[in-house]
């Protein structure tokens, strides 16, 4: 379950832009920056995690912005805008933490966030304890995939939000503001990456190091992709994701004459084995990747 | 057809307004940096001077950065030729441990073979491991659409893995406290085209296979279908050209790239493969690359002044404690600055 949480929470983000017509590909560099940032946020505060994670997704918030601004407004490639940005997020993620804690022999600590069982629901024999004790941002991934479903498929504006990714021209003649509905995905998006980001100091490590994501950001693109681009989907997607990853970690832990290393190549080589079979079947947003101009009259 | 901020199709502008506009960025950059590190209190122009001008200073800085110089040209290159047909090759690392590995094996396994035969025999264990590398991504991509970024990404933490079994279990070193294996045979090693400071005769070959790729891309039938693809691929498809093969080609071409990158770093200046072999030239790279816009004529003094900085800013954070990220920060800014540009002059 504590695995499951920065994978929901970047692959809904990505989802998120996607759905829009916007294809993030820097969730590694932003996941980077919001986990130096809010390991930052709490250590410089004396641990409070709060503002840690407030600040990473003020971070995220910055980096959506940037690549809202740079697709959308100036029409650059989304891509080229994307990897510029996963550069600029692993530049500054190092710095900070170097500007502001320097080089130290001990690492520096951060308390990791607290689990919080809910009364009554964690007493139930098993499933209790597994699933209704656990840290607040566990609940949060749960509560967002249900709100991010419903909001997708039973509400106007995300009707036009999905009308934007898959055809913007015909959104645009029914009204929808564009630009207006990307910006604000691709913002609300990167929020949910910078989270995701802060995540993993506050519970895995309880410190920054520079390998902190590990890929995490590229399995989460991979992971959207495998979710069809649809909440409900990339929630279930995340347990599978999340189950590798924990599958690794034991075998690493028990051995089982296997070199570790192979192991450890286990999450990369099953995300490709999975994305075989069902690629091509796979829905994605019509303009996904694709930037809108409204004064141009043919698209594609 | 979507408008494309950055591909070798684009029309030939003078090269002053390139220029001026290279020159605006990277100042502006500096500039705002500078400001940002001014504020913090650390003595910028001696900072800006160390970063700018300790590959100048000494033979042995000059060398330093031809040795850097080296594998960041041909993992842009590796990241470039697929880009021209609008494929991104986000492997480089992957495929350079890979080249590593096939050079290393070739000098590990056979060392009774004479240098003549030993060192050619590394370099192309070192391509086709690159290009084996590449070619499972291309393969996906051929096959089944998978998405190319995510691949090559995915194949560079598997070579993680690959790495850290061969320095830990088949040729571990165990008097080296890192993960590394036994030295290749001398044979192995490539001569030197200056002995003190040492530089290896890899530099040559990166230069020769730089000018080869500008040729194929620029001025051959095969790459031009190749920028064709990257155009436009309806239309490549429409004049019969094999879009898809011709991806799947381009991505194994790049791998073969970043494998020799590798196969020059462990004959030329390693001698044995080790953890860490692929440094952050995978990071630098495509930002080589997307500076340069994908333009082969532009890559290696774009490649060579990304050297000059890493160079520059190692010895600054030694002598002043400022760390070396700074620079990434300028590169970075640089990068979208040059890129918005573009949008300028679009306007």
């Amino acid at each position: 379950m504590l695995t499951l949480v920065p994978y929901v929470l970047a692959s809904q983000g990505t989802m998120l832009a996607g759905r829009a017509g916007i294809f993030n590909v820097s969730q590694e560099g932003i996941m980077l920056a919001g986990a130096s940032v809010g390991f930052l946020g709490a250590y410089l505060s004396g641990g409070n995690l709060l503002q840690g994670l407030v600040l990473a997704t003020v971070t995220g918030a910055l980096f959506g912005l940037a690549l809202a601004y740079f697709t959308t407004t100036l029409k650059m490639d989304q891509f080229v805008v994307g990897l510029a940005l996963f550069f600029i997020g692993l530049a500054i993620s190092t710095l900070l933490y170097r500007l502001a804690v320097g080089v130290t022999l001990t690492p520096p600590l951060i308390p990791t966030l607290r689990e919080i069982a809910l009364p009554g629901l964690s007493h139930i024999p098993v499933v209790g304890e597994i699933v209704f004790r656990q840290n607040v941002l566990v609940y949060g991934a749960i509560v967002l995939s249900l709100i991010l479903y419903l909001f997708l498929y039973t509400s106007g504006p995300g009707l036009a939000l999905r009308a934007v990714g898959e055809h913007p021209m015909a959104a645009d003649s029914l009204g929808v503001n564009v630009p207006v509905v990307r910006y604000v995905a691709t913002v609300v998006g990167g929020m949910l990456i910078g989270l995701a980001g802060a995540y993993l100091p506050m519970v895995y490590t309880a410190t920054f190091t520079d390998g902190i994501v590990r890929g995490r950001g590229w399995l989460s693109i991979a992971l959207t992709f495998f979710g069809g681009w649809s909440p409900h989907l990339i929630f279930f997607g995340a347990l599978f994701f999340a189950a590798v990853e924990v599958l690794a970690f034991r075998v690493q832990v028990t051995g089982i004459g296997v070199p570790y290393q192979v192991i450890l190549m286990l999450p990369y080589l099953a995300t490709m084995a999975v994305m075989m079979p069902t690629f091509r079947r796979l829905q994605i947003p019509a303009f996904l990747g694709k930037n809108y101009d409204r004064e141009r009259r043919m698209l594609l | 057809m979507a408008e494309r901020a950055l591909g070798p199709a684009r029309p030939r502008r003078a090269g002053v307004d390139a220029a001026l506009s290279y020159a605006v960025s990277v100042a502006v950059a500096f500039a705002a940096v500078g400001v940002f590190l001014a504020a913090m209190g650390f003595d910028v122009p001696r900072a800006y001077g160390t970063i700018l001008f300790t590959s100048f200073r000494t033979a042995n800085g000059f060398a330093q950065t031809l040795l850097k110089f080296v594998p960041l040209l041909l993992l842009t290159l590796a990241f470039v030729v697929p880009l021209a047909a609008w494929k991104f090759n986000i492997g480089g690392e992957g495929q350079l441990i890979a080249g590593a590995i096939g050079a290393g094996a070739a000098g590990i396994v056979l060392p009774g073979l004479p240098a003549i035969a030993l060192i050619p025999l590394g370099m192309l264990a070192g391509i086709a491991g690159g290009a084996l590398w590449a070619a499972l991504p291309a393969w996906l991509l051929y096959r089944f659409g998978i998405n190319e970024i995510l691949t090559t990404v995915l194949m560079n933490f598997v070579s993680f893995g690959a790495l850290d079994y061969v320095t830990t279990e088949v040729w571990p070193d165990p008097a080296a406290g890192h993960p590394t294996s036994v030295p290749i045979a001398v044979g192995a090693r490539l001569p030197l085209l200056l002995a003190s400071p040492p530089l290896h005769a890899g530099l040559v070959v990166a230069l020769a296979v730089a000018a080869a790729t500008h040729v194929y891309v620029n001025r051959t039938t095969g790459g031009y279908e190749l920028r064709a693809v990257g155009a436009n691929p309806r239309a490549a498809l429409l004049h019969g050209i094999a879009v898809r093969r011709l991806s799947l080609l381009a991505l194994v071409l790049g791998g073969a790239l970043a494998g020799l990158a590798g196969a020059l770093e462990v004959a030329g200046v390693h001698h044995r493969l080790i953890e860490g072999v692929q440094s952050n030239y995978l990071l630098l790279s495509i930002l080589i690359g997307l500076i340069a816009k994908g333009n082969l004529i532009a890559v290696p003094p774009v490649a060579f002044a990304i050297a000059v900085l890493d160079v520059g800013a190692r010895a600054m954070q030694r002598t002043m404690q400022i760390p070396v990220e700074v620079v990434f920060v300028v590169e970075g800014l640089i990068l979208i600055f040059v890129l918005l540009s573009d949008v300028v002059r679009r306007r």
